[in-house]
């Protein structure tokens, strides 16, 4: 699924949040988005989740989905969200479940049968390191790092063709961070899907991602490739890192 | 800093919690309204209480008018009490923003206890004591009367706030403890209602007649009583504050309901769980929900047992208020409990759509529950078979419309574990909140009017029909002027979550 952006602009205030011309993710890329707190990263993703209102321009996704060919504006109709998954914060949660009733909540509101979502879970089995299901536990009183979880594999189940995790890495032990690297990349390569996630960590930004959107004061300043990871000194230097 | 200038700072912080907060410019209707409330109310006690001793003429069967009311101390009380629930926080929730602060933890408590106590809410029954007792404590027992008769009143209700405050805080530890005052207040009502034997009007009125004669004992008494439950408060609300700052909730649930019943409903099986659960395990919710549905029995009790309520426009406006009291408090603030979780929501395909339907059987399914408390009294002949079909069906066929328009215009997020004290309301909400109330009454006596009886219950019936059976159609509107007016609301959910 590709995503055009254009004319996008959003203010609180005077405060220009976000601020593109025009912007394409293609189908199947990985992209990272990096930029210093206030940048305008999370704003951008709730933009493009039709979240928040823009005051001028449009985000469109354009593809194919369920063999027909689709080209909607995300603002206009909500047939996107049949193809997109998101965990931007924790008010993506309904914190007064117990992650094995969340995901079956969200399986069964997407049509998913039990044992597609048993198989699925199966595979995060590793990820969640056994700390998440079958716990009696809701989920307002996991721990953060588990709570990050919850919205990852949970913005995952839908097998989304789109799909966008503000900060995965937050929280996350350095094992649970390896492991979703790892869960992301073969999810892109297996399914082809558009993955956006934004980040304070260059290091995985860069392993994983090969093309980067550095935002500053809404505004996207550099579009870098790092197919072959040469973005991490370009990264270093604008970020002043020692 | 002086303990002085730290109470002033704590003072003018708790000033600027309510300024502001971010529905708090926004409902300036509300804030009027609000005030107009306080200023109705207080006009009818106000009146009341210039009238009951001029109708009393003083004295009532050879009694004086003010012993009369002191034989009933018992009642104010209670509703005292109960009243308190909407509007008063606990210390230890004020006091939280403050636990990890270098103040001595022992201030905070005695500022916030001390202020309970001193409280103007506690001078509110004043509207309609001071001049009962300017017209009937005055002429017999002089200034003297007047004053200690009014100082025992008011001392009676701070204690009764430091009841209060004990209560509340045991039961954000535990719902359960909301027995407790239910088991003292039922006893106490048994007592003041037994058949021909009122055993606690003699010590009510001679505790209150020996305040008006200024006699030492009772203030000695009160101050006693008051220092026992502000030291009892005090040890309480110390613990609490640790508790809300660590927040040891129960971190295993004990019983995770599964309500594989509801599977075969597909995706709504999945919101009517939802809903459900919202209702059984958030401890706001849960309190609201069963207080309402403890109301719903309370007052069917009190129409099968006594005559209290026996004329015509209280036995109807109860059975009413029995069915609209669920719609009343929880439906007119309708989606703001999903304030919590809005984004998730909504980034899920016509699920606002999903969940007003799960809502709308699940509220209605609630309506029976009103509607089997009432066939006892069908049986006994008290009200008509037509009072209760009528209620049942125009409450969920009429009355729910209405208050699920709320959906597109409520943007306030509710917290889903905490108490709602100083919650800020919204005129539309108070506007609906009425019209539940008194629209079917005026339409079933307009129709009585016209066709006699029991025809205006059967238009309430037949309306009621004709809403149930277009709801598809408009829930289905609200849904699409809620997507239309998505970001307003959910700017206003973010930014008054966590207040």
């Amino acid at each position: 699924m590709n995503i055009h952006i254009k004319n996008l602009k959003k203010c609180f205030g005077e405060k220009v949040a976000v601020n593109i011309d025009s912007y394409e993710i293609h189908s199947g890329e990985m992209l990272g988005l990096v930029g210093n707190n206030g940048a305008g990263k999370s704003t951008l993703f709730r933009l493009i989740l039709d979240l928040i209102k823009a005051d001028e321009g449009s985000v469109r996704m354009i593809g194919n989905f369920a063999e027909q060919e689709v080209n909607i504006n995300v603002s206009e109709t909500e047939q996107w969200k049949d193809w997109t998954g998101a965990f931007v914060d924790e008010s993506f949660l309904i914190d007064y479940l117990t992650p094995d009733e969340y995901f079956q909540f969200i399986a069964r509101i997407s049509g998913r049968s039990q044992d597609d979502l048993q198989d699925f879970l199966g595979k995060y089995e590793h990820f969640m390191a056994g700390e998440l299901m079958g716990q009696k536990k809701l989920i307002r009183n996991l721990s953060a790092g588990n709570k990050q979880k919850v919205g990852i594999v949970s913005a995952m189940l839908l097998q989304p063709q789109v799909l966008i995790l503000d900060e995965p890495f937050n929280f996350l032990d350095p094992r649970s961070q390896s492991a979703i690297k790892h869960l992301l990349r073969e999810y892109n390569q297996q399914t082809g899907a558009t993955i956006l996630i934004s980040s304070h960590n260059l290091q995985h930004t860069v392993d994983i991602c090969p093309r980067i959107a550095l935002l500053e004061n809404g505004f996207i300043i550099r579009d870098i490739d790092n197919s072959d990871g040469q973005a991490q000194a370009e990264l270093e230097n604008y970020f002043q890192v020692d | 800093m002086t303990n002085w200038q730290l109470y002033k700072l704590i003072r003018k912080n708790d000033e600027l919690k309510d300024l502001r907060h971010p529905m708090f410019e926004k409902n300036r209707f509300m804030k009027f309204l609000a005030w107009f409330m306080i200023l109705y109310y207080a006009a009818i006690m106000l009146l009341m209480g210039v009238m009951l001793p001029m109708g009393m003429r003083g004295t009532y069967n050879g009694v004086a008018a003010f012993h009369v009311l002191d034989g009933g101390l018992i009642y104010f009380i209670i509703a005292d009490f109960w009243l308190r629930f909407m509007l008063q926080e606990t210390p230890g929730q004020q006091a939280k923003p403050y636990a990890l602060m270098p103040i001595r933890r022992s201030f905070l408590m005695n500022v916030y206890l001390t202020r309970a106590g001193l409280s103007l809410g506690n001078l509110f029954w004043g509207f309609f004591l001071v001049p009962f007792a300017l017209l009937a404590v005055y002429p017999l027992l002089g200034w003297s009367g007047f004053f200690g008769w009014l100082i025992g009143w008011w001392l009676l209700f701070v204690a009764n706030g430091y009841a209060y405050l004990f209560v509340r805080t045991l039961c954000i530890k535990h719902l359960a403890w909301i027995i407790l005052p239910i088991i003292v207040h039922g006893g106490l009502l048994l007592a003041m209602l037994w058949p021909d034997k009122n055993m606690l009007d003699m010590p009510c009125t001679l505790l209150m007649y020996n305040f008006a004669l200024c006699h030492l004992w009772p203030f000695l008494l009160m101050a006693a009583v008051i220092a026992l439950l502000y030291w009892i408060n005090y040890k309480l609300q110390m613990n609490m504050v640790y508790n809300e700052v660590a927040k040891k909730e129960e971190v295993e649930l004990k019983h995770a309901t599964q309500m594989n019943f509801l599977n075969r409903y597909g995706a709504l099986g999945e919101y009517l769980k939802l809903e459900l659960k919202m209702r059984l395990r958030n401890k706001t919710v849960r309190l609201q929900f069963l207080t309402l549905l403890g109301m719903m029995v309370l007052f069917s009790v009190l129409l099968y047992f006594t005559d209290i309520y026996d004329n015509g426009f209280m036995k109807s406006f109860i059975c009413l208020y029995d069915y609209v009291g669920l719609g009343m408090t929880m439906l007119i603030s309708i989606m703001c409990h999903e304030g919590n979780y809005i984004d998730g929501l909504m980034s899920r395909r016509e699920s606002i759509l999903q969940l007003l339907y799960a809502k709308f059987y699940f509220n209605s399914a609630v309506l029976l529950v009103p509607f089997c408390l009432l066939i006892p009294l069908m049986a006994i002949g008290k009200i008509s078979v037509w009072m209760n079909l009528g209620y049942l069906f125009f409450t969920a066929g009429v009355l729910y419309p209405i208050c699920f328009q709320m959906a597109v215009y409520n943007k306030e997020t509710l917290p889903l574990n905490q108490k709602l004290a100083s919650r800020q309301g919204n005129w539309v909400q108070q506007v609906v909140s009425i019209v539940m109330l008194f629209l079917p009454i005026a339409i079933e006596k307009l129709f009585t009017l016209l066709l006699g009886n029991p025809w205006g219950f059967i238009m309430l019936a037949l309306l009621g029909v004709v809403g149930l059976s277009l709801h598809g159609w408009w829930l289905r509107n609200i849904y699409q002027r809620f997507m239309l007016r998505r970001y307003t609301n959910m700017d206003g959910f973010r930014a008054s979550r966590n207040f």
